[in-house]
This record gives structure tokens, sequence and C-alpha cells, in this order.
């Protein structure tokens, strides 16, 4: 419409107008629509509690002077009553008075805000119309208005985040008054059992996350050492050899274990890999526990072989033609060309998808639930059990806890502890990206 | 001695017959004859998209690299066949090098790009041999002077010009017999460009040079013979001075009188 008006005012000679008709249809779209969208998340955030103040208000003094817990159980009976629900006391009339009035302010308020909306949106929408002239600078607007929704979108995003870490920093710090700092970081056992009763056996509990860090980077460990050639050596034959009918046969199966939900990782690895890794070590007289880290690690290194493949593919592949033509110009073999040329110029970029990969390991959960169990075993020996931080923080806070016993505030601890661990390996991987990415330019 | 039996005393290093060259469908050379005679400058001229580059990586081999690509016909390195069974390509290539249009040293240092060949194919003895390969390369490239202080930095941060004089440098490195070059100064300003065609006047007392140019000056300056291509045929192939002054096809004339179009 305003896009249409704007053509008309110059007679349909659209150069005369500062912008492009286009624009000006956007401006009386954004400005007009807005602000009723705002107007509509305003009624459903706030209005329940809305019509729940009115009601209140509107309630004899005798409600209003009772207790917080009760005001909110005579409440809870009128939403009930209101939708037909089982209520908690005898129907009085009062209340059925006080429900009445309930959904009349519901209904009315629902109305408001519609009609203000509708209202506000029209207004807007005539308003703008009507400033809809030649010399109406609308591209900026819409420009700026546009920036500003993606200002609001991306804080979103950062609030989140924000609010999810400063909430880890204040129950970890809640945590680190029931025990030591040292202990936790340095203690080498882990048994966060915290009795009932203070007679009962083992009633401390015990919080040293090392023997939990050690299985983690025992299992990441294997899970590289299993990835990271197949990933990379994958990802060189994609790059470098397969012709292009191999490639879109092989490629997208490759990114199919990617697909796979980490659960059938999980019973692959305790079903079948675990079985075969206990009979093999009985057949060389080895004692291996059927829950093993060796399992787990080769099962999640398999899960991030794609990862590792896919990453290192589009390094591999952005390293410039002329490289290799210079290469192989120079007389160069294949294998000479990738290992003296392609791999360093790639290998940042390489590391990199290393790092990620690593991260994505650490944080894996349902593998090691599955395949290593839940025994905090401080060990290097990948034929025994061991467990991860991630899967002791499962265990922490799955069934019944007190929120404030030291048990369940640990789980915060080792989040934020792991957390911290990831972003680090995460920085790292992205400064080596950057680094990548500018070497060409 | 007239002239002609001189000329049928010098063998050609590079023997071209009855070359045809395919991209998948693409009919990109047709029936390509060509003798290249041994340390002279041979250019190879023509309009845009008519095969000069693809002729030129038929020398050696770098076709090879493109899966749709294919050719027939007969290509003679000193009298061997550069397309038989068993000829090795990176022998080949070492014999017969390349330097691109757009300069690409290694993201290395200038050391190591310049000991890049030397080391692959195994010149040099020891260090002091290398380090003597690296010298004698950077000088007779010219670039000696202006780099022997850095020759630890990266060869990326050169300027243009001092990265295409290291790719000159990379590639006698390897001491070959033949030096193609495909539009080596088409990214460079004047300075540059008239440094590196001096050195390409000096090489030619060791090298066999085939260079591609879009520069009918540059040319007309340096080769001693001239091919036109046009539409992947040679339409004419000799001395450069008769062409330039008296070109026998009507093509010609008006491509390097600059009426082609
Ligand atoms: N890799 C390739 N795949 C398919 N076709 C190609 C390829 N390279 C070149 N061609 C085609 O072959 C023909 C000759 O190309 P070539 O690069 O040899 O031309 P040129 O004479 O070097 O041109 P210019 O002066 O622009 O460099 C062109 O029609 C081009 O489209
Ligand atoms: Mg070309």
């Amino acid at each position: 419409m305003g896009r249409k008006k704007a053509v008309l005012s110059v007679n349909g000679k659209i150069r005369d107008l500062h912008s492009l008709p286009g624009h000006y249809g956007w401006f009386t779209a954004l400005t007009s629509f807005l602000p009723g969208l705002f107007i509509v998340l305003v009624w459903i955030i706030f209005g329940s509690n809305l019509v729940d103040n009115f009601t209140l208000a509107a309630l004899g003094d005798e409600i209003r002077s009772l207790s917080n817990f009760d005001r909110a159980l005579y409440m809870n009976d009128i939403h009930n009553l209101a939708i037909g629900d089982a209520i908690s006391r005898p129907l009085t009339n009062s209340l059925n008075n006080a429900t009445n009035f309930y959904l009349r302010t519901q209904n009315n308020l629902l109305w408001i805000f519609t009609l203000s909306a509708i209202g506000v949106s029209s207004l807007l929408a005539i308003f703008s119309f009507r400033k809809i002239s030649p010399e109406l600078r609308s591209r900026n607007l819409v420009e700026r208005l546009i920036i500003i929704m993606l200002v609001i979108s991306s804080s979103i995003a950062i609030l989140i985040t924000i609010g999810i870490v400063s909430s880890l920093i204040v129950e970890t710090l809640r945590f680190l008054e029931h025990v030591s700092l040292s202990e936790f970081l340095l203690g080498l056992k882990w048994s966060p059992q915290t009795a009932l009763r203070a007679d009962q056996v083992g009633s401390s509990g015990s919080f040293g996350a090392i023997p939990l860090f050690t299985g983690t980077l025992l299992i990441t460990f294997i899970a590289l050492l299993v990835a990271v050639p197949v990933g990379l050596f994958s990802a060189i034959y994609m790059t470098e050899f397969a012709s292009p009918n191999a490639r879109i046969f092989f490629k997208p199966l490759l990114e199919l274990l990617a697909g796979i939900p980490t659960v059938v990782y999980g019973f692959f690895a305790a079903l079948v890999v675990a079985p075969v890794i206990r009979n093999s070590g009985e057949v060389i007289g080895l004692e291996i526990a059927s829950e093993s880290a060796l399992a787990a690690g080769l099962v999640m290194g398999i899960m991030i072989i794609p990862l590792i493949s896919s990453l290192s593919d589009d390094v591999i592949s952005s390293v410039p033609q002329s490289l290799r033509d210079a290469s192989y110009g120079l007389g160069a073999t294949k294998t000479e060309t990738i290992v003296n040329v392609i791999l360093p110029s790639a290998l940042p970029g390489i590391v990199s998808a290393f790092l990620l990969a690593a991260s994505r390991a650490i944080g894996e959960t349902m593998i090691v639930v599955m395949a290593a169990g839940m025994a905090a075993n401080l060990t290097a020996n990948p034929l025994e059990a061991v467990t991860t931080v991630t899967v002791q923080i499962l265990a922490l806070l799955t069934g019944d806890q007190e929120f404030d016993s030291a048990k369940t505030l640990s789980a915060f601890a080792l989040g934020l502890a792991l957390f911290t661990i990831t972003l680090f390996l995460n920085f790292i991987a992205l400064k080596l990206v950057r680094k990548y990415q500018e070497q060409y330019d | 001695m007239d002239k002609t039996t001189v000329q049928e005393l010098i063998q050609p290093t590079i023997k071209a017959r009855n070359v045809d060259v395919y991209y998948g469908e693409t009919h990109a050379l047709m029936g390509i004859d060509l003798d290249i005679a041994p340390k002279t400058v041979t250019a190879l001229i023509g309009p845009s998209g008519c095969g000069k580059s693809t002729f030129l990586r038929c020398i050696n081999r770098m076709n090879d690299t493109i899966p749709s690509c294919r050719m027939t016909g007969k290509i003679t390195l000193d009298g061997e066949d550069i397309y038989s069974k068993n000829i090795d390509v990176v022998q080949l290539r070492a014999k017969v090098g390349m330097v691109f249009q757009k300069a690409n040293p290694f993201p290395k240092s200038i050391y190591d790009n310049v000991a890049y060949g030397p080391r692959i194919h195994g010149l040099a003895a020891d260090d002091k041999d290398l380090d003597e390969i690296v010298f004698s390369s950077l000088q007779r490239s010219g670039l000696w002077n202006e780099v022997k202080d850095r020759l630890d930095k990266s060869g990326t941060a050169l300027s243009g010009g001092q990265q295409q004089r290291l790719c000159i440098a990379r590639t006698i490195a390897v001491n070959p017999e033949v030096i193609l070059m495909d539009e080596p100064c088409s990214a460079l300003d004047p300075i540059a460009t008239a440094i590196i065609e001096e050195l390409i006047a000096d090489l030619k007392e060791r090298f066999t040079i085939v260079i591609v140019t879009h520069s009918m000056q540059q040319a007309a300056r340096l080769s001693q013979k001239t091919a036109f291509f046009h539409l992947g045929k040679i339409l004419e192939f000799g001395d450069t001075s008769e062409i330039f002054t008296n070109p026998r096809v009507e093509k010609t004339k008006d491509y390097i009188t600059g009426r082609y179009g």
C-alpha cells in the first residue's frame, strides 16, 4: 500500500523518489506492525498476572490479609473453577463471585489489548501512510528499524548466555561454602553420597574432581586417537584423490554417521563393542571390565569422525588450487604436495577441527553412561571402568534431590569447570581459524 | 650455409604434432603442430580463450590434473614422447618448469620456497649445497639483493613483482631445460614488468622459454619466434620479426595491430 502511494505520489516516476518503492512499503508495514506485535507480546507475558492483580484488588480485605501461601491457594482455586476443574474447598458464594469477576476481567482485558493492538497498528499505519512523500527517507528509516531488530535478537542470545553462566557461578560459590576449592580441584576421591543422617557411614562425602577429569581426558584421548587419523585421512582422500563420483557417494555416507543419535552409539558401545573387547581380552588372558574406557572412547571416536572429516575437508579444499599447481609444476608427487604444501597450509584449520571435536567429546554423556560406567576410578588404564564429568552431573541431578545439599551444588561446580575447559578449547580453535583465514587474502 | 639449413641442423627441443585437446565436450585445441627451438624465447599470442594456456599445460602435462581434459596427438621433448607410458611425469616436470600468471609462492619462508624443488628431487648433497642452489637461483632471478637479509621471512609477504621473481627463482632452482610462462607479467606494474622482461632475456642464454603474453610489445621485445593462436588453431608461426612486420595471414595482422574483434 505504502509502496503504491509512493509510486503514485511521483506519478510513477520512480527515479524522483528518495528511496526504492519497496522501502516505502516496508516502512509502512514495519512501523504499523511492530508496535501491534509489541502489545500482543505484553499481553502474552504479563496478561495473566494483570488479571490476577485486578481480581485480588477487587476481593475483600479478608483475602488480601491472608498469608502469601494461602492467597496463592485461593487464586489457584479461582483459576481452576474458571476452567471447570476440581477445587480444594467448598464452593462458597464469595468464591463464585470472585471467579465470575475473574472471568469478566480476563475477557475485558483481552478485548482492551486486542483493540489497542489493532488500533495502534492502524493509527500508525495511517500516520506513516500519510507521511509518505517523495522526500521521506524511508530507506534510512527501514535500515535503522532492521538494525534495531537485529540488535535485539543478538542481545537476547547474549543475555541468555550471561544468565546461564552467572547462575553457574553463583551456585558454584554456594558449593564452595561446603567444600573448599582446593579439595574440589585437587581431591583424588569422588564419592558425592552425603548421608541423610549424620551418624551414617560416609556422611561427609568427598568431592575431589580429579578422577572425573582424568576419566574425561582418558576417554576423549582415546576418541581422538581413533577419530583424528581416520577423519583426517578420509578428508584427504575425499579432497585430493576421490573422483567426483566417489565423492558424491562417500560424503553423504560419512555424514550419515553424524546423524545417528548418541543413544544408539551408546548401546552399540555397551552391547557390541564392550563384549568384543572383554572377550578378546580373555583370549590373551587379560581381565577387562565389561564397562571400560576403551569401549566408550572407541565408539565416541567413531561418533566424532564426521565432525573432523567434514571440517578438515572444508579447510583442505579451501587451500588455493594455485598452490597445488605450483607444487605439481615443480615436479612434486601427489603425496609430496599433500605433506609439504597442503597440510602445512591447512594445519591451523585442521587443528581447530580437532579442538572442536575434542570439546564435543568432552561434553558427550550418553555413550559414557552406557559403556564406561559410573565408577569414579582414578586410573590411566583404558581397560578399567571410569566416569566423566558429564556423567556425574547427570547422576547428581537425576532423582530426588535437596536443592542446596553439597551433592546437588557440586553439579554446578562441575558444570562450570567443564564450561571453562570447552570455552577455552573453542576459543583457541576460533583463534586458529581466524589466523588461517587471513593467510590467503 | 644459408638460413634454412642452419635451422634444420638444430634439433627442436619440443615438437608438437597434430595435438588435439578436449575439455569434456569443448574442443580446445585442434591439430596443433609446433617446433620450439632450444635456447630461444617463443611467444604464444592470440585472443582470450584460444587455447594458449591449454597448449602450454600440455607441454608439462599439467592438464593431467584436470579430470575432464583429454589429449590426442604427440609431443616430444628432446625426441622423447612425453605422453608415452614409460615417461615419469615427475621427471618431466622437473625438466619443464612452469611460472604461472598469478604469483603463487608457498606460504613458507623465502628460503624454503626456493629449496622446495631441490629438496623433493634430492638435488642437493648437503645443506651447504642447498644454500648454494638457493643463492644462485635468487641471484639469477635478480632477487638476491632485495631479500638476502630476510630469507626466513614468508614468501607471501613480498611485493607482487618480487613474488613473481621468487616463483621464477623457485623454478630455475631445479635446473629445468624448458621454462613455461603463462602471462607472467599480467598482474604487475610496468616497472616490475620491465625487471622481469630483462630477467627473461638473460634466462634464454641457459633455458628454452615459452611465454604466453597479451602484450604485443612484450612479444616483440622478448621473443625470437611467435605463434599466433586463434580458436584452437595456430594460424601463423614464424620469426617474431617476420610476424610483426610482415604477417602473412590477415587475422594476425588485425590482431597485432589491435583491430581484432
Ligand atoms: N579446466 C577447464 N575446463 C573446461 N574448459 C576449459 C578449462 N580450461 C580451459 N577451458 C576452455 O578451453 C578453451 C581454451 O582455454 P585457455 O585457457 O587455453 O585459453 P587462453 O588462450 O589461455 O585464454 P586467456 O588468454 O584468456 O588465458 C576455452 O574455451 C576454455 O573455456
Ligand atoms: Mg590463459
